[in-house]
This record gives structure tokens, C-alpha cells and sequence, in this order.
């Protein structure tokens, strides 16, 4: 991928966001204990966990990156940033601590969490840097106090095109000035998507020249960009299209479902089709309830990678967002509505979060109901046999999930 | 509704908007203000929530950026001026003097660590 082999190794090679990196190398420069941790905050893409990552590299610091959302609890904290916050080496040598996603500690899970980074940052020996996408989070503002804030933008479109020309230099290509500016428009801002949409026009089998420039107009519709996935010839140019599409991703994994649903597949292929949409979900699932907006990067890597490959070649196609044929829809929204109840109800009961339970216990327990007396109890323990008509449709569901 | 450019690191004035609308800017907003020289977006400025309240007190605000390389306005005859949102882009860009065109990218790279060592 070009945007991997143009992936900037220098912090002085990102575009962009100029004043927030001198001000975040100037801070590093003078830091010493006692002083603020850092705060970048900024959308998804803007190149905060690139920069932190360059600079630790340029000034020969040991870089030890957490993500937040992956060490929710106060004392994960402790266990993974006390030791790296009290060494540093023999010769004085600091190591940087890079907490990403700071704004993916949310909920029961995390009490003292904040209040841990907040203490850290005063007896820290060595310089905290810390990232988050929401500005307007809880635990941003509770943090505010002990940091110096630094935003994180999205590059201007001339810079993304200054980019995007090194790069067609960089590999000898002679792109079209209006070609090239479609790219940059298209991207939004996003580096790696523009390199992408050049990659992915520039890599079109020859005799396909039509496909060469199809990305560009900003005002393509959906169904030209979601059928330019399905009826693409190969996978950068599935990438660029799906890249190229103005979705949110909650959207984009509903509409490719929906595509998939009502192809008329063959059930081996259909099954493999929605296994690769169900972890495309499960995965904007995880990147919600944990904040880790990082997963969103491979959302469109397993449309290509484990979709494309299926749906290729086939009648797959996108009809624009006409329901699903009822049935179906009501099932679908039945079900997932009794998952969710069923799961809230659960965690309250086994003192877990919603989403362990429709994680980890759930597939048992569901399992297990395939068990009257079992499913019976359950029943009763969640309260769900208050009323014949409730109790009725939600033993039909366990019953359901059980014999799945 | 009066109309004011505003360029993003430069000093402007503004007529007098009352306490509240000050307030706002300086203080939620994060704009810099300075008795004698007026007022100042910067990179640290929520630029979309400044020109909101400047809105809302009946002032709209054209927003432009400066170059990087040599401080000049950067969005005059900008081929983007009408697809760049600039209250959400960073805050400094390239003028048509140093155009991507013209292969400023070493240019670019020089100016950044000029900058960082001065």
C-alpha cells in the first residue's frame, strides 16, 4: 500500500497541525517532572498517535504506548504506567508515555481511573502524553486541569495535495491537476485516503479507463460507490471505492448487510458473506462501547479482505435503501432488541457490564436454555415472567437461541 | 449582519458585542484577547464555536489562513476555497505563491524543524 510506503518518518514529514507539533516538541523539549502532561484532542486521522510516535523515535525516548481503552481500571493503570512512569534509565534516559484514547474510559468500569491519570501526571518521572477524540468527554474535562491542551485538526485540503503530489512523484506518475484535486476533495482531509484514491485509480487494469477517474465526483451517490465495491475487479479497487464513500460506518456496515441479504447468494456463500458483515459489526460494536476509535481503520480492510472476495464476481448490488422484506426486518430488530434486554437484565444480576454479558456469558446461558427448568429460572431471575404475554415471546427467543 | 475576515493567528477588533458575547469568546471559546491590539483566533480556539457566537451576536465571520512558509494570506485564489471548511482544518496553510504545484514540500519540511530549533 503507498500509504503505508508514504507513511512519514520524520515528524517533520507529516502535514498539518503545524502549531500543535512545535508547541507538543517544544514541550517535550523543556519537560521535566512536575510539569503538565500533554493533551492532543482531535478527530480520528488527524495524525496525533503518528506524531507521538515519530517523536519519541526522533528523540531517542522509549516510547510506551497504552491504549485507555484497553486498560480501563485504576489499577490496570497502575500495573501497566507505575513502573514506566518511575523509571528512567541509568544514564537518564525517559522514556515517554503515550495514553491513547483517554476519552474511552467511560462508565462503572473505570472509577479512579481519571483521578489515577490526574495524580500521575505530578509524580511521573517521565513525560505523559495523552490523546483523545472528544473534546466535549466527561473524562477530557476532568483531565483539562492537569494538561496542556493541544488540538489536532485535519490538515487543509493545499497541504493534502502537497502530499498527494510527492507521492505521484515519488512514483513517477504524471496525474491530471483536476484528477489529483478530485482526490484531495474526496479525502476530506484524511492523507491516507487520498493516497489511497490515487493508488486505487492509478492501479485500474488498463481498458478501464471509465473506473480511472469514477471516484472523483463529489456528488456521486451512494449506490455508484457501494456498487463500485461489489462490481469491483480487484481489491484496491474495492478499497478506493468503499473509501470513497460518504458514510457514516454504522451506515456503511447496514448497507452492505442489507446489499448482502437480498443478493440471493448461495447459502455457503451467503453464510461467509454475513459472517464477514457480522464482524465488521461486531467490530464497530467494540470500537463504540470502548472508544477505541482506532478499529475504525479496518473496518473497510475486512469488507476487502474477507467480503470482496466472497461477493466478487457476483450479483451482489445495492438498490438503494428500500427496506428489507418486513419479515426479515422485524426479526432482525425483534431479536436484537430481546439481546439487548436480555443482556441489561443479566448484567444487573451477575454485577457485569452489558457488554460482558452479550459477550462472554450470554452464548452459555443461551445454551444452556435449551433446558426447561434452566430457562425457566432464568426467566423468573430477570423478571421477565411478570407478564404471560412477555414471559410467552421471551421463552420462544431462548428457546430459539438455544437450539442455534 | 456585518460581515468580518478574520484571519486565523491574526489581531482583529470588534464593535462592542456586551459582556455575555465577550464573555463566550474568551472565556468558552478560548479566543485571545488583548486590550490594545483586539482580538485573536488561534490554534488553540474552538473556531467553530467562535464564529457560532459571533453569529449569533449578529456578526458573520469569513475565516482565512495564513501561510506557513511566509505568513501571507493563504486562501486568495485558493482552488479549495469553496469545499474547505476552515473553521475545521488546521490552522495554517499554503499561499499561491507557494502552491503545492510548485513542489514546496522540502520547503515545508526545512521551514518545520527552522522553526522547532529557533
Amino acid at each position: 500500500m503507498w500509504s503505508e510506503k508514504y507513511r512519514p518518518k520524520e515528524p517533520d514529514e507529516l502535514i498539518g497541525n503545524e502549531e500543535a507539533r512545535i508547541a507538543l516538541s517544544l514541550w517535550l523539549s523543556k519537560w521535566e517532572p512536575g510539569t503538565k502532561a500533554a493533551l492532543l484532542v482531535g478527530p480520528p486521522g488527524t495524525g496525533k498517535t503518528t506524531f507521538v510516535t515519530l517523536l519519541a523515535k526522533s528523540t531517542g525516548m522509549n516510547l510506551v504506548d497504552l491504549n485507555a481503552s484497553d486498560v480501563r481500571t485504576k489499577d490496570k493503570l497502575q500495573k501497566r504506567m507505575g513502573e514506566a512512569m518511575a523509571t528512567v534509565s541509568l544514564f537518564g534516559e525517559r522514556s515517554l508515555i503515550f495514553l491513547d484514547e483517554v476519552d474511552g474510559l467511560a462508565g462503572r468500569a473505570d472509577i479512579g481511573a481519571v483521578e489515577f491519570i490526574k495524580e500521575s501526571v505530578k509524580e511521573s518521572q517521565n513525560p505523559i502524553v495523552m490523546a483523545a477524540n472528544d473534546p466535549d468527554s466527561d473524562e477530557i474535562k476532568k483531565l483539562t486541569s492537569s494538561c496542556v491542551s493541544v488540538r489536532f485538526r485535519p490538515p487543509p485540503p493545499r497541504e493534502v495535495e502537497m502530499y498527494l503530489r510527492e507521492v505521484a512523484r515519488g512514483e513517477g506518475l504524471a496525474v491530471e491537476e483536476e484528477e489529483l484535486r478530485g482526490f484531495v476533495i474526496d479525502a476530506a482531509g484524511d492523507v491516507r485516503q487520498a493516497i489511497n484514491l490515487l493508488q486505487g485509480s492509478q492501479q485500474a487494469s488498463p481498458g478501464k479507463e471509465d473506473t480511472r477517474g469514477r471516484y472523483k465526483d463529489r456528488d456521486r451517490t451512494e449506490s455508484e460507490a457501494l456498487n463500485g465495491f461489489f462490481g469491483a475487479t480487484d481489491k484496491p479497487e474495492a478499497m478506493a471505492a468503499l473509501r470513497a464513500l460518504s458514510m457514516s460506518p454504522f451506515e456503511k456496515v447496514r448497507e452492505v448487510h442489507r446489499s448482502v441479504v437480498k443478493s440471493g447468494l448461495p447459502a455457503p456463500e451467503m453464510a461467509r458473506a454475513l459472517d464477514a458483515v457480522s464482524r465488521a459489526d461486531v467490530l464497530i460494536g467494540k470500537m463504540m462501547k470502548g472508544g477505541d476509535w482506532r478499529l475504525l481503520r479496518y473496518l473497510d480492510r475486512i469488507f476487502v479482505e474477507e467480503l470482496y472476495p466472497v461477493v466478487r464476481g457476483k450479483a451482489v448490488k445495492y438498490t438503494g435503501q428500500d427496506d428489507l422484506p418486513f419479515p426479515m426486518m422485524a426479526r432482525v430488530w425483534n431479536d436484537s432488541k430481546k439481546i439487548r434486554e436480555v443482556s441489561l437484565r443479566y448484567a444487573t444480576r451477575a454485577h457485569t457490564s452489558g457488554m460482558s454479558a452479550r459477550s462472554q456469558d450470554l452464548p452459555y446461558v443461551f445454551a444452556l436454555c435449551s433446558k426447561k427448568k434452566f430457562r425457566e429460572e432464568l426467566e423468573h431471575s430477570l423478571g421477565l415472567d411478570v407478564d404471560k404475554d412477555v414471559l410467552e415471546s421471551y421463552d420462544k427467543f431462548l428457546t430459539k437461541e438455544a437450539a442455534r | 449582519m456585518e460581515r468580518k475576515k478574520v484571519i486565523v493567528g491574526g489581531w482583529f477588533d470588534l464593535p462592542r458585542l456586551g459582556t455575555d458575547v465577550f464573555s463566550a469568546l474568551v472565556r468558552r471559546n478560548g479566543v485571545v484577547y488583548d486590550k490594545s491590539t483586539g482580538f485573536k483566533f488561534d490554534a488553540s480556539t474552538d473556531l467553530p464555536g467562535a464564529v457560532r457566537t459571533l453569529r449569533s451576536a449578529g456578526v458573520e465571520v469569513e475565516l482565512a489562513l495564513r501561510c506557513f512558509l511566509c505568513g501571507k494570506e493563504a486562501c486568495t485564489g485558493c482552488p479549495y476555497l469553496a469545499s474547505c471548511d476552515r473553521t475545521s482544518v488546521s490552522t495554517l496553510c499554503l499561499c499561491a505563491d507557494h502552491a503545492p504545484e510548485k513542489s514546496v514540500f522540502g520547503e515545508y519540511t526545512e521551514t518545520f524543524d527552522v522553526i522547532l530549533k529557533s
